[in-house]
């Protein structure tokens, strides 16, 4: 009597943990997302259909969590990518990337299938986008050129052409600065003036005719500040 | 019999063999890494007390000149530093000798900051900012003193007017050697430009 009345309460045992196991019907694997550096609206992912507007947090450097409006079942396989970017080899490109920013799976992939891990969750990393900042230098027959964009990104040496016996010819040059982040202002200066013969260069061009300017949404759409103009005299 | 002297015989080959390759003290691991912040000659690293070496342009890297051998136990100190760094850290310098610990060495140095300044000389209006790259600053009408973003010592600067303020025209002067707010930061403490509106 004793042993049976132990089987009954195993036998309840067994099905209550079968009940925790499968009673809710089959498992469904939500798709996490995670977005690290996002400065601006625009950034749309997208997975098995399904879209997800990503937008800037409240506070800015924090990270922004949100979760695709469906659930996969157990199986589904998913890559999440801006929406309409061209995939090729799990890279993406193009697509619905943020304004001034480009964004890109870190950490782990962005694609699987549901159920290969106990949770989906998809990292996501933007970076603020970089810009040309050109230009030509005129007139240079002298060495030892150097120009810098304040302290930022370091310095650059030009060099004059020189012709088949090594003279230099004061031909046009053309320069390029270390790109600058958007909405970033750069102001090219002569940190060190040629030499042999001894020249003076001056700067013009650039956002204000200085030399300075804002890397801003017009010189976005340009490509870049290629303006710049060195004259040496 | 037969088996376990041929046994024994491959063990004592593969022994010397190891030994051989080991060659006590100039083993087949070169321990090396990169550094990170070092803009000039004069960071010297150590390992185990010697083996001076000198991280030179454009330094990005080091490698010490004895290789070790795996298990060998290295300990990556820092002898002297360069004159404009403030100081200079070793990342997993201390460890015993394979393929994982050797590939994951590293030397952090931070370059030692100095002030910027920006002296205002007659301005009335408002409109100016002045920038040193992509250091920015709105200088409102009346201010006599801008403080810059400090500057690494040996490092450029150059201060520039971004925009004009209304009704009047400003020009930068002082700094390095050109007088017209550029110049190389010393180590002196504190470099003062001028910037001048009519």
């Amino acid at each position: 009597m004793k042993f049976s009345l132990a089987r009954q309460a195993f036998a309840l045992a067994i099905t209550l943990t079968l009940a925790s196991c499968g009673g809710g019907g089959k498992a469904t694997f939500p798709i996490n997302v995670t977005v690290s550096g996002l400065q601006y609206p625009g950034l749309i992912l997208s997975t098995n259909g399904q879209d997800l507007a990503v937008n800037p947090p409240a506070t800015a450097g924090q990270d922004v969590t949100a979760v695709f409006p469906n659930q996969l079942e157990y199986g589904q396989t998913y890559e999440v990518t801006p929406k309409g970017a061209t995939i090729a080899n799990h890279v993406y490109t193009d697509g619905n990337q943020p304004k001034h920013q480009q964004c890109a799976p870190t950490l782990f992939p962005a694609y699987g299938t549901a159920g290969q891990l106990a949770k989906i969750d998809i990292r996501y990393a933007c970076a603020i986008l970089y810009y040309e900042l050109s230009g030509t230098v005129n007139g240079l027959k002298g060495t030892g050129l150097i120009l810098a964009n304040g302290s930022t990104a370091g310095t650059i040496g030009v060099n004059p052409v020189l012709d088949t016996n090594n003279t230099p010819t004061g031909a046009p040059v053309a320069f390029a600065m270390n790109p600058v982040p958007y909405n970033t202002t750069y102001g090219v200066t002569v940190l060190t003036q040629p030499t042999n013969p001894s020249q003076t260069c001056t700067v013009t061009g650039g956002g204000n005719g200085t030399g300075g300017g804002t890397m801003d949404d017009d010189a976005e759409k340009a490509g870049g500040v290629k303006n710049l103009v060195v004259t040496c005299q | 019999m037969k088996s376990s002297i041929l046994r024994a015989g491959v063990v004592a080959l593969a022994c010397a063999l190891g030994l051989s390759a080991c060659g006590g003290g100039s083993g087949d691991l070169y321990l090396a890494g990169v550094v990170q912040n070092v803009t000039k000659d004069g960071l010297v690293l150590q390992n185990n007390g010697g083996d001076d070496t000198n991280v030179v342009y454009p330094y990005t890297s080091f490698q010490f000149g004895n290789r070790v051998s795996t298990d060998d136990q290295f300990d990556i100190k820092v002898k002297s530093i360069p004159s404009n760094a403030r100081e200079c850290t070793v990342n997993n310098g201390h460890a015993r000798a394979n393929y994982y610990t050797i590939g994951q060495i590293s030397v952090t140095c931070s370059i030692k900051q100095h002030a910027l300044t920006a002296n205002i000389v007659g301005l009335t209006t408002s409109g100016l900012v002045i920038i040193n790259g992509a250091d920015r600053h709105d200088v409102p009408a009346g201010t006599t003193t801008v403080q810059m973003a400090t500057v690494n010592e040996d490092g450029a600067y150059g201060v520039t007017v971004l925009q004009q303020p209304s009704g009047q025209a400003c020009t930068v002067s002082g700094g390095g050697g050109a007088n017209n707010g550029t110049g190389t930061m010393g180590a002196t403490e504190t470099t003062t430009v001028t910037i001048t509106c009519t």
